[in-house]
């Protein structure tokens, strides 16, 4: 590393952790350590054990190295290290850490080889393995898929543990006093007269020791932490108004900035006349970046109003201008050449006798909209270039920026910050290489970039179409056959093109959520078909699942109930899964299925596993004169180990609610290339008023545990679906469901 | 608090000085306007009362403001679960003014941003239960015109002189950030009324 | 012209036109309320002028009129805690925590008026705060143990 890389980085970790001498540890929990990016700042008689934990004179740090959006993965991965280190719950300082392969996503890599998350056979863990060790060679520090506590589950308390028995050792040293009789206690090495010595107090002599490795870890019955309810750690900065997010960021002698770029998206700038935006008050200066036009101004308002008064020619969309050619693509992909993927064959489908019923689904373009809006602050100069911003991917922002800049990767400090929302906004880089032009252009001037939520609801990069058709055949009052097909554009392939990767093979979020359900069918078959790249298409919270579950799902209660048989046994009869079985079991326990119901009500049941977790909800509906109300919501999930059971609930919640509102009334739809809605008053999803009671169960008695951000989304719709028809009579097969039924 | 009292207090007897595109309100001589002439404008006066930018707000016993016209697809009641209560003005729930806040009498401009609250240079309110508009005939409409007892007790000249006050109808036809206008104009509507009213007031009905 | 926040008299140079949410976040530095939709659909720029609940980008700055503004900052710090974020901090509210000020703010602002309010008045007041993340459930708890709180002093 240069120098002025290591000048940066000092001053990032004095500005975070207020770092000043002290220890870091090196990584011992895989065969050949990576780099521990702690080592390369640290002070004398300061101790890094490993990239997670730094002790010094003054506290003890802990790096929580993903990015919290609101999940709250910060507090869940501090209580994990604090677990083994015996630290009091808050007395340390956390931090989100630097860009670096030592934070490589684990579970992230698992999650992509192409098995059900329910095999645990020897070839599909030695397969995930495989893709474990490919992920950590490219280093891929990633948050998503809800892999953040799987990731870290084992890993960070290794992390706490090796911190922990090198303090003993540390202790031991220096008293003679053999490590076995040596306790830990609220921060503390305890000796068996009782005195305490602070961790902090241990620093030093521990800088210099070799890190303990390989202690067992902490029994589960003697956790403190894990599996109680936590303060979260944000939760006072977040109710005072106090918590900094990207967007409340100043730097010294920055200059705000925002952009108008084609809102056909890839599509260019022809031309634009800047003329009278330019003498409006506060303009500074108007620059071009890729595809459109950036106004700095000596505040964010200034520049919007600038910007709204630029004139623009812009050039065509590279995709079909009309939605109605866009459902056309994806209806020309149920074709043979289009397969992309023959996921499941079970039974024989074309064999199965029995009445047939059939039905055509189909789920729209949706954005993430989180609150906050994008932004960055970018500062470059000659020689190095600082960006502070909340995004889900640290290394790859930092390969964008050294893609605008010229600057090499050791050149660029990226400080992670706080993120109000995501749902998979924060996974795009666009706006990051934004906000790097546009310094680039005013080098040694800080610019932060603002986006209008017009301008993002313009470049959401939303949720992918897709369109899917089922066969269901029934016989004697049973299900025994489904041949399920779904055509989309690949996300994937949308948003890794956008980083200049190509991902080769078949793209398994196409028909996540309809593949991977471990239902015994007896005759099961399922097809994706890949459609061409229509809008640019990005992750959004579960992903493939919203679609693929609500088609699944939708299409066997349709079978079910021309059956007539019951949605929750007839499920269960069909479930070949015993941990989904008492997810649904569990379910259908709270909700009293089957009990009687007042009238105009109706109930509706929905399982998709998506992201390993097996996921059930019942949904309460009454119909009313003025539409339909949702009146409560059941749901059981099993993520393995509820870490935190207050924030897991409100995950959940959040989670129902999410799907639920989206699949009510929210789609984008694009005419003449751009998309149709532009704020929150055309796609609003749910508000309070809406809301529903909602009752949360986890189960743990899945193996592996699980991430519960995306999970509790996928089966909101199918739920809600069900439970309309069960009202009404009407069954809904296409999303946002205001286009057929009102809601109150 | 005290603000809100003072707009609740102004409801209806508006008594900000008259904008400067207050319509002239010169009625035509008694007699002067026959009663086809009267259903003529009367016509008129019901193209802009039914028109989106006047009815949204004139939604009667109910409290709930609409969303209506070409930006909105099918008329649906006003976003945020909104209630105007019996005040009129949200102070039982959430006011009016949280969003639409009140302009100095500058508010020209105040109204370019598409899909944001629109704001007067008053408070903002719901017409009063008696105006109902919102999904009714034109005959139902006109007979409440009509009637001092359910117009406010207000002759022809009065309705004119209450057009011109009322800065949240003029509004409607200015109403920015690319919403459809009312049709005609102030000055064109105030005509009409007194036309209507020279007239005799007469009602499709009649 | 000057501009009355959380007790303190700033003076500042901006157009009378420039929304309020604006002239607090870039040119006092007080960012508790947040930037979220610009329009009067998302709540998260709610502050408080003469102690009525107002969404700060619609209201000019010029049509302040000597009002008092109180923000976020100034209804409670994290030393000194308003009842309201007491109980935001008890029923664990916050995901993301992006559209909390506002949502506290209103909260606040409705127990003023309505100390003790039913189901149905908050489900009408606190519709026009959006949250993303979906916190609408502890929200409405945590209006009610504010509402106790309050009543409690």
């Amino acid at each position: 590393m240069s120098r002025i890389g290591t000048i940066a980085r000092r001053t990032f970790l004095i500005g975070t952790a207020a770092v000043a001498g002290g220890v870091a540890f090196g990584t011992y929990l895989v065969k050949r350590p990576t780099e521990n990016p702690l080592l390369d700042d640290i002070a004398d008689g300061e101790a890094a054990f490993n990239p997670w934990v730094i002790v010094n004179a003054d506290r003890v740090t802990l790096i929580a190295p993903h990015g919290d959006k609101g999940q709250g993965i910060q507090s869940s991965q501090a209580a994990l290290i604090a677990e083994e280190m015996d630290l009091e719950w808050g007395d340390f300082d956390v931090s989100f850490g630097m860009p670096s392969k030592a934070y490589w996503n684990t579970a992230m890599a698992g999650d992509v080889a192409p098995f059900m998350s329910t095999d645990e056979s020897r070839r599909a863990e030695t397969v995930r393995g495989i893709m474990g060790g490919i992920f950590k060679i490219v280093g891929l520090q990633g948050t998503g898929g809800s892999t953040s506590m799987p990731d870290s589950f084992i890993k960070l308390r290794e992390a706490g543990a090796m911190a922990r028995e090198t303090l003993k050792l540390a202790a031991s040293t220096r008293t003679g006093i053999p490590v076995a009789d040596l306790k830990t206690k609220g921060g503390a090495v305890v000796l068996p007269d009782g005195t305490a010595l602070k961790y902090t107090e241990l620093a030093a002599d521990a800088a210099g020791l070799e890190p303990v490795s390989g202690t067992p870890l902490c029994d589960p019955s003697r956790w403190r932490l894990i599996g109680k309810p936590m303060e979260r750690l944000d939760i006072i900065a977040k109710s005072t108004g106090t918590l900094d997010y990207g967007i409340d960021l100043v730097v010294p002698d920055m200059v705000h900035a925002t952009v108008c770029v084609n809102p056909r998206q890839g599509g260019s700038l022809i031309s634009y006349d800047a003329t009278a935006a330019r003498d409006m008050t506060g303009v500074l200066d108007i620059v071009e970046v890729t595809n459109g036009v950036a106004v700095i101004a000596t505040n964010t308002w200034y520049a919007i109003q600038a910007v709204n008064a630029v004139e623009f020619e812009w050039g065509k969309a590279p995709y079909p201008p009309e939605q109605e050619q866009h459902w056309e693509a994806v209806e020309a992909a149920f074709s043979e050449g289009s397969l992309d993927s023959e996921w499941r064959n079970d039974g024989d489908f074309g064999a199965a006798i029995g009445s047939v019923i059939e039905g055509e689904y189909r789920s729209p373009y949706v954005a993430h909209a989180p609150l906050e809006p994008l932004n960055a602050i970018v500062h470059v100069t000659d020689d190095q270039v600082e960006v502070w911003s909340g995004h889900q991917t640290q290394g790859m922002l930092v390969d964008a920026v050294a893609g605008v800049t010229g600057h090499s990767a050791d050149q660029i400090t990226f400080h992670n910050q706080w993120m109000g929302g995501s749902f998979g906004h924060r996974l795009e880089l666009e706006h990051i290489k934004q906000a790097a032009e546009i310094a680039n252009q005013m080098r040694g001037t800080p610019v932060k970039l603002t986006y209008s939520r017009e301008e993002d609801f313009a470049h959401d990069f939303p949720r992918h179409i897709s369109m899917g058709r089922a066969r269901m055949i029934i016989a004697d009052g049973k299900v025994e056959g489904m041949d399920l097909s779904i055509a989309a554009p690949s996300v994937i392939s949308s948003q890794m093109g956008r980083a200049g990767l190509s991902v080769p093979g078949p793209d398994s979020q196409i028909a996540a959520g309809a593949w991977n359900n471990p239902y015994d069918i007896p005759n099961y078959r399922m097809r994706a078909y890949r459609a061409p790249e229509l809008a640019p298409v990005s992750s959004w919270r579960a992903v493939g699942a919203n679609a693929a579950g609500f088609f699944f799902d939708t299409a066997l209660d349709e079978a079910i109930h021309a059956a007539g048989a019951d949605p929750l046994d007839e499920r269960i009869r069909l479930m070949g899964h015993d941990v989904s079985r008492k997810v649904l079991e569990a379910v259908g326990e709270m909700s009293s299925w089957g009990g009687e119901l007042g009238p105009n009500k109706g109930r509706g049941i929905a399982y998709v596993e998506s992201f390993g977790v097996p996921t059930a909800e019942v949904v309460e509906v009454t119909n009313t004169e003025a539409g339909i109300r949702i009146d409560k919501v059941w749901i059981a999930l099993d993520v393995g180990t509820v870490v935190d059971p207050v924030n897991f609930e409100n995950l959940v919640q959040g989670g129902v609610i999410f799907g639920l509102g989206h699949a009510m009334n929210s789609e984008i739809t694009y005419s003449d290339g751009i998309a149709q809605q532009s704020n929150y008053h055309d796609h609003e999803a749910m508000r309070l008023f809406q809301c529903p009671e909602i009752e949360v169960r986890g189960l743990e008695n899945a193996e592996h545990i699980r991430g519960v951000g995306e999970p509790p989304v996928p089966p909101a719709a199918p739920a809600l679906g069900n439970a309309i028809f069960a009202a009404t009579g009407q069954r809904i097969r296409e999303l946002p469901f205001n286009k057929h039924i009102n809601f109150v | 608090m005290k603000k809100i009292i003072l707009f609740g207090a102004l409801l209806g007897v508006a008594t900000f000085a008259l904008a400067e595109d207050a319509a002239v309100i010169d009625p035509p001589m008694e007699g002067s306007v026959t009663v086809q002439q009267g259903l003529d404008a009367w016509s008129r006066i019901h193209d802009v009362v039914s028109h989106p930018r006047c009815a949204n707000c004139h939604t009667g016993p109910s409290d709930r403001p609409m969303w209506s016209g070409p930006s909105f697809g099918a008329p649906r009641q006003h976003g945020m679960n909104i209630r105007a209560g019996e005040s009129r003005m949200g102070l039982e729930y959430l006011q009016c003014s949280s969003c639409h806040t009140t302009k100095d009498e500058n508010w020209d401009n105040a109204n370019a941003m598409p899909h944001a609250a629109p704001r007067v240079a008053m408070g903002w309110a719901l017409a009063p239960m008696e105006a109902h508009w919102f999904g009714r005939t034109a005959e139902q409409i006109c007979a409440q015109l009509r009637d001092p007892e359910q117009n406010g007790g207000r002759d022809m000249i009065e309705l004119a002189e209450h057009l011109n006050h009322d800065l949240i109808l003029h509004w409607a036809w200015a109403p920015g950030g690319g919403r459809e206008p009312a049709p005609y104009s102030l000055q064109e509507h105030v005509d009409d009324l007194l036309d209507w009213g020279v007239a005799g007031m007469p009602c499709p009905q009649d | 012209m000057e501009v009355r926040v959380n007790g303190n008299t700033h003076e500042v140079d901006v157009s009378a036109d420039m929304p309020l949410l604006w002239v607090l976040r870039d040119e006092l530095g007080i960012t508790g309320p947040k930037y979220g939709c610009g329009i009067a659909q998302c709540g998260a720029c709610t502050v408080h002028v003469d102690g009525v609940a107002v969404r700060s980008c619609q209201l000019a700055v010029g049509d302040l009129a000597g009002g008092e503004v109180l923000t976020i900052e100034g209804l409670g710090t994290p030393d000194t805690l308003h009842a309201v974020q007491e109980a935001w901090i008890e029923h664990q509210v916050a995901q993301c925590g992006y559209c909390q000020s506002g949502q506290i703010m209103q909260a606040a602002a409705l127990l003023d008026r309505t100390p003790a309010p039913s189901d149905d008045v908050i489900d009408a007041v606190m519709s026009g705060n959006l949250c993303r993340c979906g916190t609408y459930p502890r929200i409405r708890a945590a209006v009610k143990t504010a509402a106790t709180k309050l009543q409690e002093v």
